[in-house]
């Protein structure tokens, strides 16, 4: 018979109505056997008490329900942003606030380099520097005789020194729109959209995309994620081809990979019938740590980058609307091919035109093909209100709300995009409680550090970087903010009989927390330190 | 290595690109195509064409490549200049929503590659409808906006509401797809003069022009701002005060760069409904 062991905690937070708090719980076979004190699991026979988490506080492993897998591989390349970030390796970088500061931190790296091999920075963003644009003798500073490329954190634009401009033949005499100029007729360094990055990237082999498919990056996202206390995460836009699945499975499948990942497929590179072929062959693979099956969707773009479809009055500095990255009528085909098929879908929306259109791609699908229990994720809701949230709620579909965009780009949003009155009510988690539909809540990472007590902590507060609260109304409480990242999350993935709770029958799967976030100040949530996780029983400490 | 010329062809669901796809794999054109699709859906090669086919490969029998690029346009754009032998022409169907420019834009900065033009298709019974439906029309009216050539399909006229559209969105030569043969036209397969005149197929003006007279650069600069509209392409060489130049517009796009050549030598074309070889000459002799 398989051996029982009982942990103790000084406090366990199971988001279990029918036993809130607990002091103990008993794990048999990577799974929850009792809740309780001490003596929990005696019933079930001879039991091993482990007391080295006595002194901390046990929540059920968060649930990040939209993040990417390049979290992890990001760190392949040097951090060149503005805010604290902590890398795989439990590192923490401090924000680089001036461009001075960026040049230090970069020319330090480029000495640790083999002689002519490009450095490659990610994660700069010049909206939060009032000083000069970023350009070529910056970078030249950071080293003349290797390539220099930064990308900047919207992944629009980058920054390379003289090196790479010269690899690229860029010069005076380049007439090509997006490699900007300066006064004095040459390239600034600055280059623009894809296009103009393209012929830099591909000479010094800067490709952010191709490193999620690699054992070593499924393992760095790994430790991402148990530094966040998260035990289940997504990876939404998956680009696995069936020939990748061998090195996912086997990086997955290693007895000391605590981590289950749920991989939500893109839909493209198909007609909506052979991406829903697509998705069930993923699915016949799907393994507990493997959760394949889902889809994504993209439909509009970003609200900060003004490519978000947005409803009247749109944009306050009079942009035109946003872009479609899939025509509205591929999104009802594709909705309606994915109920069809009971595929679930995770559909990006931004804008509220966006959701507008999905949530009516949504009820289409749903009359032609019904399906109560479809659990369709709306993905970001930035804009969505009442009206839209019931509407979901009628549709019982979900919607995973972007809560860390009100610290990261709250001010933005007022100043230039959507203004004070829209921004105030943007991520509204408390309207969308209030309506009865099912929510969670993201990081996005890595556009933001995945970090879900960070992540409760902005819905809670709504405190925006220049201190101000941005819409109060729309705060929740704590107890709502850590049931949104574990059994809320969980919903969202169809994995709340598994995971998201502590309670018999479910996966002993644990976030560790150095103290009781009910019990802190809720200003100071996202404090709360966070020393590992439990993963199927088994310990993976920080 | 010469550069790789790289020809978009864009337009909104609908419009007929993976037909005309189909098409430039078959026609007789000598060339060793590469195409980038974004999926095989409605590709379909005869039989007797296909060499060989994988999940993301159709290999044609005359030297043709049809790909699927699958999640990233521009790491497919990086494996076609990284194939050996290189295809002599790489063809994008972009996306349905793609503007075609944010693309065709990677020939002009990569300097192993070359602009050869973007080509909208319009779908001559729908196009209407989608240019007055706030949803799209912004960007079904880029896609034609931004085109060196735009092509109507599935209608044997264009209608006056279209016109009307077209002139609104500034769009370039626009005229119904025929059935003559794509090449010359997208890809420019007509040789520079050696001493006779290039033969073109009857749907076609061509031009051409040798002689050792130099021009002013500041002129040559005027006179290319003055072409014909229907003067689809021209490439060469023109010996000016201020040196060598080589030429190379494609619909909208003009390109002049300093180049060695001891004579002036200049082929162009442009469909024969738009423009003829007189009005060309004319046009250069002025
Ligand atoms: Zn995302």
């Amino acid at each position: 018979m398989s051996s029982i062991t009982v942990f103790s905690a000084q406090t366990i937070l199971t988001m279990d109505p029918s036993r809130p708090r607990a002091t103990h719980v008993a794990v048999r076979d990577g799974r929850i056997l009792a809740v309780g004190g001490a003596d929990c699991a005696d019933q079930w026979g001879e039991v091993t008490h482990d007391d080295s988490l006595k002194d901390t506080v046990l929540m059920p492993g968060f649930v990040e329900g939209h993040a990417h897998m390049m979290a992890g591989a990001m760190w392949t390349f040097a951090y060149a942003g503005y805010h604290d970030r902590i890398d795989p390796d439990g590192k923490l970088h401090k924000g680089m606030t001036d461009i001075e500061a960026v040049v230090a931190r970069l020319s330090a790296q480029a000495a640790a380099l083999p002689p002519g091999a490009p450095l490659i920075g990610w994660g700069f963003d010049p909206i939060f520097l009032s000083s000069e644009r970023l350009n070529r003798h910056h970078l030249d500073r950071i080293a003349a005789d290797r390539p220099v490329a930064i990308m900047f954190s919207n992944f629009h634009l980058m920054c390379v020194n003289s090196a790479a401009l010269a690899m690229a033949g860029y010069g005076r005499d380049t007439n090509a729109e997006g490699v900007v100029k300066g006064a004095d007729g040459e390239p600034t360094g600055e280059l623009q959209e894809m296009a103009a990055m393209f012929p830099v990237m591909r000479r010094v082999g800067m490709d952010f995309r191709g490193l999620s498919q690699t054992a070593s990056s499924i393992r760095a996202y790994a430790d991402v994620c148990r530094l966040a206390g998260v035990t289940t995460v997504t990876d939404l836009f998956s680009t696995m081809e069936e020939e990748d699945l061998g090195t996912a499975l086997a990086a997955t499948g290693a007895d000391d990979f605590c981590l289950r990942i749920v991989p939500a497929l893109g839909a493209i590179g198909g007609s909506p019938d052979e991406i829903a072929a697509k998705a069930r062959r993923l699915a016949a693979r799907a393994t507990d740590k493997l959760r394949l099956g889902a889809v994504k969707l993209m439909t509009d773009g970003s609200i900060q980058g003004w490519t978000a479809r947005v409803k009247w009055p749109g944009y306050v500095g009079g942009q035109p609307n946003g872009i479609w990255n899939t025509p509205p009528e591929t999104i009802f085909a594709l909705c309606e091919a994915m109920q069809r098929e009971g595929i679930q879908m995770h559909i990006h929306v931004n804008g509220d035109e966006a959701s507008d259109v999905s949530l009516a791609a949504l009820e289409a699908a749903a009359r032609k093909h019904p399906w109560p229990d479809a659990r369709h994720v709306l993905q970001h809701c930035q804009m969505m209100g009442p009206d839209q949230f019931r509407r979901a709620a009628a549709l019982g579909a979900c919607t995973n709300i972007f809560a860390n965009h009100i610290w990261y780009f709250g001010d933005q949003h007022v100043a230039l995009t959507i203004g004070e009155d829209r921004a105030s009510r943007m991520d509204a988690v408390r309207s969308a409680l209030d309506e009865g539909v099912r929510v969670a809540i993201h990081s996005d990472a890595p556009v933001t550090p995945m970090a879900p007590l960070f992540t409760a902590w902005a819905a809670v507060n709504r405190r925006t970087m220049s201190g101000r609260c941005l819409g109060p109304e729309q705060r929740i409480t704590v107890e709502e903010a850590l049931r949104l990242i574990t059994l809320g999350a969980a919903y969202t993935l169809k994995l709340d009989a598994e995971i998201g709770s502590i309670e018999t029958g479910k996966r002993a799967d644990f976030a560790i927390l150095g103290a009781d976030p009910t019990m802190v100040d809720p200003a100071h949530l996202k404090d709360v330190p966070v020393l590992g996780t439990v993963f199927g029983g088994r310990l993976n400490l920080s | 290595m010469t550069p790789l010329p790289m020809t978009v062809i864009s337009g909104y669901l609908g419009a007929g690109k993976t037909t005309l796809v189909n098409r430039l794999l078959a026609e007789d054109h000598g060339l060793r195509l590469m195409i980038l699709v974004n999926d095989f859906g409605a590709i379909n090669i005869d039989a007797d064409l296909l060499q060989s086919r994988t999940e993301d490969t159709i290999a044609l029998q005359n030297g043709c490549v049809c790909c699927t690029m699958g999640a990233d346009l521009f790491m497919a754009l990086g494996d076609a200049l990284d194939r050996r032998p290189r295809p002599d022409h790489l063809v994008v169907e972009a996306s349905g929503v793609a503007d075609p420019a944010s693309i065709a834009r990677a020939a002009i900065a990569e300097p192993e590659m070359s602009y050869a033009g973007i080509v909208t298709l319009v779908d001559g019974l729908n196009a209407p409808g989608l240019l007055a439906d706030d949803l799209i029309a912004a960007q079904v009216g880029q896609q034609i906006s931004a085109a060196d050539l735009v092509l109507v399909t599935k209608t044997d006229r264009i209608d006056p509401g279209l016109g009307g559209h077209f002139a609104r969105l500034k769009a370039r030569g626009p005229r119904v797809l025929d059935d003559g043969p794509l090449a010359p036209l997208l890809f420019g397969t007509i040789p520079l003069p050696k001493g006779p005149q290039p033969a073109a197929h009857p749907a076609y003006a061509a031009w051409s022009h040798e002689s050792a007279r130099q021009v002013s650069r500041a002129a040559l600069v005027d006179k290319l701002s003055a072409r014909p509209e229907g003067l689809y392409r021209l490439k060469g060489f023109v010996l000016t005060d201020d040196g060598g130049c080589e030429v190379q517009v494609v619909g909208r796009y003009v390109e002049a760069r300093r180049a060695e050549t001891d004579r002036t030598r200049l082929v162009g074309l442009g469909p024969a409904d738009r423009v003829s070889r007189d009005q060309i000459e004319a046009w250069w002799s002025a």
